[in-house]
């Protein structure tokens, strides 16, 4: 940036990289995937974004900037995530193309080039570690975490966790990140209409270290799970989600209360003496509040339906009209005229005064 | 964006800009395209065709639902040499809605016209529905007449779909697949049409109350391609139905239905809680928990329905639909004895023979 500013419409990198919880020391980092992208060939731009209060992290980033490193950074006053990083990032990036890369060693940054150049047959590139080390667990949990999520979402991802990402500007610009959703960024440009592809990048050998999750952190990935189910299945019609669940528990419940109806009328059981009763009861009326809900997301959705577009138009091409004044078609029809005369035609009966 | 190894294609122009160089057409003609490339360049002739017998000014939309044969390359040669073509480009496939909905949001027309783009629909009927349109009907729909189709997987679904939806939504068409169909550009451009709701655009639209027909129009057989329909559908459908069915008649007082649900609940705990109370005073001994428990759960839950209809009518109020702003899409003003609108309709759909 230092030579001239990047500009979007000249093929340009900007590099994001979020730091967050886990880092590494930012030094070596910066200097190797400073090598990583010099080998792409196009200019480019670091924007390192620190999330809350890392002081370790903006030493080390001054300290660069000192040097007379090339690089932005941007520091957020309290932690806000890494996808608000990576949007408070992109916010400051002109490239057009726009790489995000984890503050840890995680992969080799000779790889990257590789990423970018993946950009040439699809809009975004994410990277998956290959070949990948763990314990027999840690693959076990992978394997059943990513097959979860490419059930729930069609996806055929197979690393979410990689922080390495490539991407072209128009992908960024129309994603609307928050939470934790940074993981599922590439399911949410597929959503978008995007192609992405998946790009084999080798280990890291620091990232290879055991990794000791704790128990929260599994509660969150679940979480996510769920919000990513959500998001993908039914945003658009919660009434199918809840609809069903409602009309199933409404159902047992229904069932449970007419075989005690029918004890109680043919074969002379005390109803009121029945705990089943109780349970029938609460059956149907949860089932009829779950449903209650899913017309309540289906009345926002309703309300809302048309500032939301569930289509993404890629382009809209029209030609104009070469020959002013005349109608130009392929097929014979010379006879149309343009302009009011045959217009005058088809109207003389007005219509009815149906506009206000 | 061009360069090395990105390349974006954007297209120069947006659907306003142009708005303002040509008039309004009077006419567009919304074809949602998935697949058809061997079936775009005989539709594009055969409406020229028919709108050229016509004679109004019109405009095609063709809607590329992601396509991953040549259709929008042979729809942007198409749209190349007619500048009355407008070719809008999805980035992937999204379904027929979608398509629709993009469609009629791009057309510039005063009157919309959609269509299927495998020439299965004959566009020499455009010209039919455009007389009703102009004898002052908002919507106008098509029904195949000796449709050509399978029997089995494609006929009898759609009969008994069709009775179905006519008793649920009250608007009674005779076949809501026909996708040949005309509006008049305000009514449909401020329905709101989204997830799979292409079958169901009257009974969205009844919301404004507007004065449908129905006319018999030509069917042919499919000439390229494959359908792109099976029975899979019929669960959509069913739930849609249910959706719209729910939606249309919540939306403009949520809280007055949801109050009206929670009554049988109120109701029925307040005779259980005094059944129980009775007892409790009277006879100690017979007292029944069960009862008292769903009693007590009815109570709860009626009041939580309660809420739920003020929340619904919170949101009702933040969004973007108000139920009485339809009327004026659709109303009538007289102010002399002779401007009586043409068509009266009696019914909810009238159907012209």
């Amino acid at each position: 940036m230092s030579t001239q500013p990047l500009t979007p419409s000249l093929p340009s990198i900007s590099v994001i990289v979020p730091v967050c919880g886990r880092r590494s020391e930012l030094r070596p980092l910066y200097a190797q995937y400073k090598a990583g992208i010099e080998a792409v060939g196009l200019p480019f731009e670091f924007i390192f974004v620190i999330d809350g209060d890392r002081t370790d992290a903006s030493r080390a980033l001054e300290e660069l900037l000192n040097d007379g490193e090339d690089l932005t950074v941007i520091s957020l006053t309290r932690s806000f995530g890494e996808a608000a990083a990576l949007m408070a990032g992109f916010e400051r990036a002109q490239g057009s193309v726009i790489v995000t890369l984890p503050a840890y060693h995680q992969i080799e940054s000779q790889d990257i080039p590789k990423l970018v150049a993946a950009l040439g047959s699809s809009d975004m590139a994410i990277g998956y570690r290959s070949p990948r080390y763990g314990n027999l667990f840690d693959r076990m949990r992978r394997s059943a975490f990513h097959g979860l999520v490419n059930f729930v979402t069609g996806a055929r991802l197979q690393d979410l966790g990689c922080g390495a990402r490539a991407m072209r500007r128009q992908v960024f610009e129309e994603m609307d990140l928050y939470g934790d959703q940074h993981r599922f960024m590439a399911i949410l440009a597929t959503r978008l209409g995007f192609r992405v592809s998946e790009v084999a990048m080798r280990q890291s050998p620091k990232d290879r270290l055991q990794r000791v999750y704790r128990p929260k952190e599994y509660a969150h990935h679940v979480l996510d799970l769920f919000s990513i189910f959500f998001l993908v299945r039914f945003t658009k019609r919660p009434l199918r989600f809840f609809g069903m669940l409602g009309a199933a528990t409404f159902g047992i419940g229904a069932a449970i209360i007419a075989f005690l109806s029918v004890q109680r009328l043919f074969f002379d059981e005390k109803l009121a003496d029945r705990p089943a009763l109780l349970l029938g009861a609460l059956l149907v009326v949860l089932g009829m509040q779950v449903f209650a809900l899913g017309l309540l997301g289906e009345l926002i959705i309703f309300t809302h339906a048309r500032g939301m577009k569930d289509y993404r138009v890629q382009e809209v091409i029209q030609y104009p009209d070469q020959y002013p004044g005349t109608v130009t078609s392929s097929v014979d029809v010379t006879d149309v005229e343009p302009g009011e005369g045959r217009n005058s035609e088809i109207r003389h009966t007005a219509p009815p005064a149906m506009t206000a | 964006m061009t360069g090395a190894k990105v390349t974006t294609e954007t297209g120069p122009e947006l659907p306003g800009a142009r708005a303002s160089q040509t008039p309004r057409p009077r006419l567009s003609v919304i074809v949602p395209l998935y697949n058809e490339q061997e079936s775009i360049r005989p539709l594009y002739a055969a409406i020229v065709q028919a709108l050229g017998d016509v004679g109004c000014t019109f405009e095609m939309v063709f809607v590329d639902d992601g396509s991953r044969d040549d259709t929008a390359e042979i729809a942007r040669q198409i749209a190349r040499f007619d500048s009355r073509v407008r070719l809008v480009k999805f980035r992937r496939n999204y379904g027929q809605t979608p398509a629709m909905a993009a469609g009629i949001e791009h057309a510039r027309g005063e009157i919309l016209v959609t269509m299927d783009g495998d020439l299965q629909n004959d566009p020499a009927d455009i010209k039919h529905l455009l007389e009703q349109i102009e004898a002052g009907y908002d919507i106008v729909v098509g029904w195949r007449h000796n449709r050509q189709d399978k029997l089995v997987t494609r006929k009898i679904p759609s009969r008994i779909a069709n009775v179905l939806i006519g008793k649920v939504t009250g608007v009674p068409i005779r076949d809501n697949g026909c996708s040949l169909k005309a509006f008049r550009a305000e009514l449909i451009k401020s329905i709101p049409l989204y997830s799979e709701m292409h079958r169901f655009i009257p009974a969205m639209a009844s919301i404004a109350g507007p004065r449908v027909a129905q006319i018999r129009v030509r069917h042919h057989a499919r000439r390229y391609g494959q359908s792109k329909y099976g029975l899979s559908r019929i669960y959509k459908v069913l739930l849609d139905l249910m959706v719209i069915k729910t939606v249309t008649t919540f939306a403009s007082r949520p809280l007055r239905w949801f109050a009206l649900l929670s009554v049988p609940l109120f109701l029925s705990s307040f005779a259980m809680l005094a059944h129980t109370f009775l007892t409790l005073v009277t006879n100690r001994s017979q007292l029944s928990l069960p009862l008292a428990g769903t009693g007590i759960i009815f109570l709860a839950s009626a009041t939580i329905l309660l809420c739920s209809g003020a929340l619904a009518e919170l949101i009702y109020s933040r969004g973007d639909i108000r139920d009485n702003e339809f009327f004026r899409l659709t109303q009538t003003i007289q102010r002399h004895p002779g401007d009586v609108s043409k068509a009266r309709p009696t019914q909810p759909v009238t159907t012209i023979s």
